[in-house]
């Protein structure tokens, strides 16, 4: 097997993170911060692409601070962005529980959550706003879940060992979205946001090194278009779905993530792919997507294989049920190998331990890729109404899909790809490396580190849209001359042809494989090979084998219909287009990263009782990735990371 | 695990201005596992392989929170199992059953290709009053004001609304009133939104009507259609505000 | 007075407003229902063949003999009421055909029967309410009411019609009782059910009471 030899360049843009001790960075940071006249800020036109958490909470904040915004999402609705799939909670430094909540420890967990792998002036800052969001979501009208005195309640969740989660049952996504839309919506019927459903960002457009424009398909009626502004907010979310079979919406692309990659954005860290502990498990070939269950779950329902491998056999022939394996035959594997966090262990840790007990020969569910969550013990302590109470909409949920009564028999959970913490490298402005592409939420980098904490996502995801953005924002507009630049510039013409060749020439390959096929390919492949546990074999495999189903595509794909109207092949076939692009790069950067944190596990590096392997000493780094051409290696940019607020530790959950 | 042979009887129109028609399909060999999405998914696939052009629909999250999946399955919104169809199983069908799939219909709701409508009108209601006017930035601590455990559940209850629009289209009237019922009342229960209760209901009500949507007949068909169980009470609710809204903004009163 | 007028306009044309108003004004033909009813049940009274008067016949000459201001007033109340409860509804309904596009396939989950032919009823009532009018208010001689009322059922198609129109007016109450509740805001999951009931029971005491009459006369119980 051959090394590969990746560029590695020495330059670096500035992180431009402020000096000073790290809780004074961010108070330091907007005391400081250029400003833009009320009179002046509508001169300034703010694209921004997608509309979730992130990019709707920025666009309605934006807007009210008086910007002229424009928005764009795929969806038909702005309500419908994938945030609002989340479920379980979103976390905040209130110490409402009065259990020794702080923002330093809530900043604590979520470095040592991330595996040190995370920007700490940025985790800070994040903390720092929690408050702020949940006091702004509340008086947005967002129902929180309450105790009886009235005021507001906070479950625990995975790698806290506090109660900082603040809820809407089981639809905290769902309500903190509905917050944003609201807002937004109210700032579109003001007359200050555009907004542009059904539209998709094909590229982006960059003028004399900044980015000033996009180019869109209008989903309805296939036209190219183009809108140009003075700075161009991207909110596009993650890549999951590179896997085929994720938790992610079906829709979920890393085409403008990867557009903006190709038109010099660096990409930070891909490799940092999350695995959801408990998804429900794979069913068949035709299946189009995976169905997480909440995290939250994990508060009362206890995780466990059989311990033979006998009786796991019986369970998957259907031969025996769950609830008839006695409790001496049953592991509960969290509990016994973490016992302090049990089955709160972080969603790394869950993760893998699932795999490798079903590796062992005792997972169940017809493929053997399954274990148990059982809430059995705390229905018989806590009463089935108190349970239903809390997790009602899961359970029915749950029992919906599979059939299955949870009350009576354990549910089967297995990993999926739900969250990727790895994006677009962005500065302590959300700025790119391009200047004037800003990045927010899942799609950049900065906050998660190598490993994301439950109810972190939409905690960052509102912070960057709510309360860093409007401050940072500034400081690029502020360099730059109003409305300098329409779409009658060069670039906007070029970038549409290119677009529009792209399009025609996926349109005219006319072969047999339709874009899911080849994107089920994809996936399989990612899966194995650069899924919970990579080698340096697995992923040079990849490697091997990626260019050989990107040349399917583009020789190979079938896309029926025409480029006019509504065509949803030609959709997905776009979207699959950017996967192939962009998976080498995950493969890539986790063969470059030769040890194991958080995430990004790698077989040859394991301690001895199978714990990740971290170094330290030669991977403190973000990885940045600057594309240089499909058939060329990117080059790797390292902006090192210091932790002088943390302790670098084994991250242990024992 | 089973599977299904099913003949499907589908409404097929190429945009907005063509004759549609329903066309029939043979669905073979469906798991019984699958969902009915993915039922159309292996439909499509077989289609795309024939050179034919796929059904469309909308969907997206495939976990029935998105409310981007429509169709009227047999005559009913989302089939009528209380999930949305992304959430609807094969195993509630029975080998050798036609079923007929349609968009959701109503005037409000153009139809924009086979299956997929605009229904952004909705989006529009809430333009218009679905909001708490505040800024971001402005807010007080959010434990200043406590909220009776009561009030925040039914709060909850109305705001679990995932703006599907299976209420108009399930409705004989194409009626809107469940959608912004809800809204209305997850806002003016909330001390939160309790200052803008009387403009919001006036802004929404006539938002809606001017939009096009019919009257409400008190038949709940929305109530048994809805995915979330999003009830009619927030219906008479909404019709007990808009009467006082009227007052105030008429006389005064209750201001 | 401005501000009144603005509104009182919006109210009237706004989908909740018109229907608030069907709601009242049904409210209020409710109760003309169970007043004339109650008079309607005065034909059992008194005794026609031995030669005094039928009690019937004395409820409509006490009828007759109010002041006539009295009389026009209450008559066109109810006119008033009635053409406002029609011809709204009529628009109503007119709105919501406009508002749909139809199904190839049409399935129903809950909707009753009697709340899918609320127009239909409707307009059956009203055609039978016209010819009741011509029958007997505009034909009649109210002092000899009971006669005329046992000679009009004798004939059996007068009978039959006149069976179906409660009919009718059965299935539009039981519809409508509920839906007053619930458009004046008092529905709740916890009392729509008792609605339920109470509405088919006053629908079915009404209409029971209206038919008996009808057949009474056919069975040759009122001769």
């Amino acid at each position: 097997m051959k090394d590969i030899k990746f560029p590695v360049s020495d330059y670096m843009p500035d992180s431009c993170i402020p000096d000073g001790p790290i809780e004074q960075k961010w108070t330091k940071y907007k005391r400081e911060a250029k400003l833009i006249n009320p009179n002046n800020r509508r001169k300034y036109t703010v694209l921004i692409v997608g509309s979730g958490l992130a990019g709707g909470s920025a666009a309605a904040t934006l807007a009210e601070l008086g910007y002229n915004v424009k928005c764009f999402c795929y969806q038909d609705s702005p309500r419908r962005a994938h945030s609002i799939a989340a479920q379980g909670g979103i976390n905040a430094a209130h110490n409402y529980q009065n259990d020794g909540d702080s923002v330093y420890r809530l900043f604590y967990d979520t470095v040592k959550g991330g595996d040190f792998r995370a920007r700490e002036a940025n985790v800070y800052r994040l903390a720092e706003v929690s408050c702020d969001i949940i006091n702004q979501c509340v008086a947005q009208g967002v129902p929180f879940g309450r105790e009886y005195g009235g005021l507001l309640d906070n479950r625990s969740f995975g790698g806290a060992q506090l109660k900082r989660t603040f809820y809407s049952r089981g639809q905290t996504g769902q309500q903190l979205l509905l917050g944003c839309y609201q807002a937004m919506e109210k700032e579109i019927g003001k007359g200050h946001i555009e907004m542009h459903p059904r539209t998709e960002m094909m590229d982006l457009v960059v003028v004399d090194g900044h980015a000033k424009g996009i180019v869109v398909r209008d989903l309805v009626t296939g036209e190219i278009k183009s809108y140009a502004g003075d700075t161009v907010l991207l909110a596009t979310g993650g890549y999951g779905r590179v896997f085929f079979l994720s938790t992610n919406a079906m829709g979920c692309n890393v085409g403008a993530a990867c557009a903006c990659w190709k038109k010099g954005a660096y990409f930070a860290n891909p490799c940092f792919t999350q695995i959801h502990p408990t998804c429900i498990p794979v069913k068949g070939d035709y299946q189009s997507k995976l169905t997480l269950m909440s995290e939250s779950l994990r508060n009362d329902g206890r995780i466990w294989v059989p311990k033979s491998k006998e009786t796991a056999e019986k369970i998957r022939k259907g031969e025996m049920k769950a609830s008839d394996v006695p409790e001496s035959e049953r592991d509960y594997y969290l509990e016994r190998k973490y016992p302090s966090f049990g089955n709160l262990a972080p969603r790394d840790i869950s993760s893998r331990a699932a795999k490798e007990a079903c590796d062992d020969g005792r997972g169940v569910a017809t493929t053997g890729r399954g274990v148990f969550l059982d809430f059995k013990d705390s229905i018989a302590r806590m009463g089935k109404e108190w349970i239903d109470g809390q997790y009602g909409n899961l359970f029915e949920m749950y029992e919906e899909i599979t059939d299955v009564d949870p009350h009576k028999e354990p549910m089967m959970i297995y990993p999926a790809s739900h969250y990727t913490m790895g994006g677009l490298w962005v500065d302590y402005n959300l700025m790119s490396s391009i200047p004037g592409l800003h990045v927010l939420g899942e799609a950049n980098f900065s906050d998660h580190g190598a490993n994301r904490l439950g109810a972190s996502a939409l905690m960052q995801g509102l912070s960057d849209g709510y309360f860093v953005i409007s401050s940072t924002l500034p400081t690029y507009l502020t360099t730059q001359k109003p409305g300098s630049v329409t779409t009658a510039a060069p670039e906007f013409k070029e970038a549409e042809e290119a677009v529009k060749a792209r399009i025609k020439k996926m349109m005219d390959v006319k072969g047999t494989k339709t874009p899911d096929e080849i994107h089920r390919e994809l996936g399989k492949l990612i899966w194995e090979d650069v899924g919970m546990g990579r080698t340096k074999e697995s992923l040079m495999d990849a490697i091997e084998k990626l260019p050989a189903i990107r040349d399917e595509f583009w020789n190979n794909v079938k896309i029926v219909g025409s480029t006019e109207g509504i065509n949803m092949e030609l959709e997905k076939a776009w979207r699959v287009a950017a996967f192939l692009d962009f998976a080498p790069l995950l493969c890539y950067d986790a063969l470059a990263r030769e040890e194991s944190c958080g995430a990004h596990f790698r077989l040859e590096h394991q301690l001895a009782d199978g714990e990740a392997k971290r170094d330290d000493e030669h991977f403190a780094y973000v990885a940045c990735w600057e594309y240089k051409g499909t058939d060329q290696l990117p080059v790797l940019h390292k902006e090192p990371l210091t932790f002088d607020n943390v302790h670098l530790a084994i991250r242990s959950y024992k | 695990m089973a599977t299904l042979n099913l003949t499907l009887k589908v409404w097929r129109q190429e945009n907005a201005q063509a004759q549609g028609r329903i066309e029939t399909y043979q669905a073979k060999n469906i798991p019984d596992e699958a969902s009915f999405l993915e039922m159309l998914d292996i439909v499509n696939e077989e289609l795309v392989h024939e050179g034919k052009e796929p059904i469309h629909f909308d969907h997206d999250c495939r976990e029935g929170i998105c409310g981007m999946c429509s169709l009227t399955i047999n005559g009913v919104p989302h089939g009528g199992k209380k999930v949305t169809t992304c959430q609807l199983h094969m195993r509630q069908f029975k080998d050798g059953d036609t079923i007929w799939i349609e968009p959701f219909r109503a005037k409000a709701f153009p139809l924009l290709r086979d299956l997929i409508v605009d229904r952004s009108a909705l989006d529009k209601i809430i333009a218009a009053g679905g909001f708490v006017d505040i800024r971001t930035g402005a807010a007080p601590n959010a434990n200043n004001m406590p909220v009776r455990k009561k009030t925040a559940d039914a709060a909850f209850d109305a705001a679990a609304c995932i703006g599907c629009g299976a209420c108009v289209a399930s409705c004989k009237n194409s009626s809107a009133m469940l959608f912004t019922s809800a809204k209305a009342a997850h806002l003016n229960l909330l001390p939160q939104g309790y200052p803008e209760k009387n403009k919001r209901v006036l802004a929404m009500v006539r938002q809606m009507d001017a939009l096009g949507f019919g009257n409400c007949t008190n038949q709940y068909e929305c109530e048994a259609a809805c995915p979330k169980g999003v009830s009619v009470d927030n219906i008479a609710k909404l019709n007990r505000d808009y009467m006082i809204a009227c007052a105030s903004e008429a006389v005064g009163v209750f201001s | 007075m401005n501000d009144i007028i603005t509104t009182a306009c919006k109210f009237v044309t706004s989908s909740i407003g018109r229907k608030i108003l069907v709601a009242l004004t049904g409210a209020c033909l409710l109760l003309f229902l169970v007043g004339h009813l109650a008079g309607n049940m005065t034909i059992y009274g008194g005794c026609a063949e031995c030669g005094g008067k039928s009690w019937i016949d004395y409820y409509a000459m006490g009828l007759h003999s109010m002041p006539a201001w009295l009389l026009w007033a209450i008559r066109l109340g109810l006119a008033a009421v009635f053409v406002i409860h029609v011809l709204l509804a009529l628009v109503l309904k007119y709105e919501n055909y406009n508002a749909r596009t139809h199904y190839q396939k049409e399935g129903t989950l809950k909707a009753t029967l009697s709340s899918r032919t609320m127009v239909i009823t409707g307009v059956m009532i009203l055609a039978f309410l016209l010819l009741h009018l011509w029958q007997l208010t505009l034909n009649g001689d109210p002092a000899n009411c009971y006669e005329h009322v046992v000679r009009g059922f004798q004939n059996p198609v007068c009978s039959a019609a006149y069976i179906i129109a409660i009919c009718c007016l059965f299935m539009h109450v039981r519809h409508g009782v509920q839906s007053v509740m619930q458009t004046l805001g008092l529905g709740t999951r916890k009392v729509r059910p008792l609605y339920n009931i109470v509405a088919v029971l006053f629908a079915l005491v009404v209409c029971a009471g209206f038919i008996s009459i009808p057949v009474a006369v056919l069975t040759g119980l009122l001769h």
